[in-house]
């Protein structure tokens, strides 16, 4: 079996490998964005498991419980909860990422408990007491898997995740530079699909997965083609390849990302620090999601290199021809957030296309002529 | 050479074809049914009769509109944001923002100091703001959607309509009916109504002069009228507003053959095959 189909197979069996790994035995600890570290988890001998929700199936159960205004990604994840989709998980733990996703901790353990359910409390205002703050309740949670799995925490066993995952980065941003070229040598689709298979299988099989895949992409004959215009994708949950897939068929390269299953969760290494926490903390709190906010700076314009300096970086490095907000309705982080965004995109002379998607394969195609006549704009 | 345009809409198939000084030789529309491979043919056909061409004499034949994908005998497809743009551009010049009001979308294109797009937003979820939005609520009125725009000009003063959503706005009509509005007065209130959606929807691109308004809204005085008062200056609608997009069309495919374009599949008017 090649890297390709073993993670396309992976891809379109969601879970397979966690659920092999909870039938011999393991605990698998599912948990929601981009806050809670997997190398805590992992420290624990425990296999850290992102919830995906599901583009392709309708959201039908789930609105007995929660409105149809929530979330749609939050809504379908506990959609697959309450029909047993993640009856593997042993643990669940939430972080207070956005408001929708706290109150999925109560409604999830109120309906659809694990054996271990824990909230992680995550600050949104950086500042002076942020670190402390954050690194308390990493102790709390530190304690609660004390408890539960009856073990003792070792640093030297975080320490060892924190080079493997750091490791898992290193080859992640090594396939993220086979986007650069032009055309790039992989398509958006192909990194969508390994991301999500590497949501839900232990840190060394994904870096053995990656690995893989580079060669086989090395190999291959490199494509060829007309020049298209290069997309950068911001926003939120892409754990679907049928948006990136749109625009690819659209006659574009998704050439980088700022998602919260993208690069924004993997980019930064964690500092190898002599208290392995105290890297854990500058990592993990500091991950650009829109429901951070820093201080604002003095002038807007250094307010807004303060905020999006990164994303400057990325567009620049992966030389974007435009860039698509993707958004999932109703995420009022992000909406609020795309405005000052686009502006300092705008300044760069970059222009924005903003996506609002209802978080369902089956109404993708009415944004076709969208991101078509985007296309045609940037040409 | 001769260069055609079809723009397949939700609601109406236009057909336009332009000689290569950019004057129009005929345009054609015609209803849009579920069968558009069948209407685009037919559409064409009645185009090329008119003006006594034939098939081959077409240079070049670009589709647009959310039909696009389906005129097989086409050379390119292109979305009609880029065509309304072009073709609005070819009859008022001075054009920065265009107001498409059509059948089940509407939507703003801003175009820079070029003429290309720069930016544009569009509303193709809903009905709110679109002619369906009008064509439902008649149908409760026992009116012509046609007649509409003329009656509303005798309001004295515009009932107002709060609901956007077509399916409550329909409920709220017949409640202000009961009430004693008049039909004038619940017209020059949808008229507000939707053109305040569409002109808020408009505003994120920056209004700048000249506004053109197209599509079949243009063709209701008191919409056009409503649309004027919230953009706070006049704006324009052009001589045949629903063919904008077929004309972008047509003159898209005359700036690609200029460019070195060719047909490059043998394009046939036969040889489709209807699902019955």
């Amino acid at each position: 079996m090649t890297s390709i189909t073993q993670m396309e197979d992976l891809y379109t069996q969601r879970g397979k490998r966690a659920r092999e790994l909870h039938a011999a035995g393991q605990k698998v600890v599912g948990y929601f964005c981009c806050f809670v570290p997997d190398e805590i988890i992992a420290a624990f001998d425990m296999i850290p498991y992102r919830i995906q929700g599901c583009m392709s199936e309708p959201i039908d159960r789930a609105d007995a419980h929660i409105e149809p205004m929530a979330c749609p990604f939050a809504r379908s994840c506990f959609n697959m909860a309450i029909k047993g989709d993640y009856s593997f998980l042993d643990g669940f733990v939430v972080p207070h990422s956005c408001d929708t996703i706290e109150r999925m901790y109560h409604i999830w353990r109120e309906n659809t408990p694990a054996a271990f359910n824990h909230f992680l409390n995550v600050p949104h205002m950086m500042g002076p007491s942020s670190d402390a703050f954050y690194r308390k309740e990493l102790e709390f949670f530190i304690k609660a898997l004390e408890d539960w799995s009856g073990k003792t925490f070792d640093p030297a066993k975080l320490k060892d995740a924190i080079k493997l995952y750091n490791q898992r980065r290193a080859r992640l941003r090594e396939l993220y530079a086979l986007r650069k070229p032009d055309p790039p040598l992989v398509s958006g689709a192909e990194i969508t699909q390994l991301l999500v298979a590497g949501m839900g299988m232990p840190a060394d099989e994904h870096i053995e997965l990656i690995d893989g895949l580079i060669g086989e992409i090395m190999r291959r004959p490199q494509p060829k083609g007309p020049k298209q215009p290069r997309i950068f994708i911001w926003g939120n949950e892409i754990d679907d390849t049928a948006f990136i897939k749109l625009v690819e068929e659209s006659g574009a390269s998704v050439v980088m990302d700022d998602l919260c299953t993208g690069s924004r969760f993997f980019w930064d290494d964690v500092p190898e620090t002599a208290d392995p926490l105290d890297g854990i903390v500058s990592r993990y709190l500091h991950i650009h999601c829109p429901r951070s906010y820093k201080p604002a700076a003095e002038t807007r314009e250094d307010d807004l290199e303060n905020r999006f300096g990164y994303i400057g970086e990325f567009v620049k490095t992966w030389h974007a021809d435009g860039v698509i907000f993707y958004i999932i309705r109703y995420c009022d982080t992000c909406e609020l957030e795309g405005p000052d965004l686009r502006e300092y995109l705008n300044v760069k002379g970059l222009p924005v296309l903003m996506i609002e998607d209802d978080y369902s394969t089956s109404t993708i195609g009415q944004l076709r002529t969208r991101v078509q006549a985007f296309l045609e704009m940037i040409v | 050479m001769n260069f055609a345009g079809i723009d397949i809409g939700s609601t109406m198939t236009k057909v336009v074809i332009c000689n290569e000084h950019e004057q129009i030789v005929t345009a054609i529309i015609g209803p849009t049914g579920a069968e558009h491979r069948h209407l685009a043919l037919a559409v064409m056909d009645e185009a090329l009769k008119k003006t006594g061409m034939v098939f081959d004499q077409l240079g070049f034949i670009t589709a647009t509109g959310y039909g696009r994908i389906n005129v097989p005998f086409a050379d390119k497809q292109i979305t009609e944001i880029t065509c309304h743009a072009r073709g609005v551009r070819a009859v008022v010049p001075s054009v920065r923002i265009v107001i498409d009001i059509g059948g089940q979308d509407s939507k703003g294109i801003k175009l820079g100091l070029d003429g290309r797009v720069s930016n544009f937003v569009m509303n193709d979820k809903c009905a709110a703001g679109t002619g369906r939005f009008l064509e439902v609520i008649a149908e409760t009125l026992g009116i012509n959607l046609a007649d509409m725009g003329d009656l509303s000009m005798q309001a004295q003063s515009a009932v107002q309509i709060s609901n956007t959503c077509t399916v409550f706005a329909e409920h709220e009509v017949t409640s202000r009916l009961a009430e004693g509005a008049k039909i004038p007065e619940i017209c020059a209130g949808l008229h507000e109504a939707i053109a305040g959606r569409v002109v808020n929807m408009v505003r994120t691109l920056g209004i700048e002069k000249d506004v053109v308004v197209t599509g079949g809204g243009a063709k209701n005085r008191g919409l056009v009228k409503a649309i004027e008062g919230k953009v706070g200056f006049p704006v324009l609608t052009p001589p045949e507003p629903l063919i904008t997009g077929a004309l972008g069309a047509a003159l898209m495919g005359k700036d690609l053959v200029e460019k070195g374009a060719v047909p490059d599949h043998e394009r046939r008017l036969e040889g489709v095959t209807f699902f019955k």
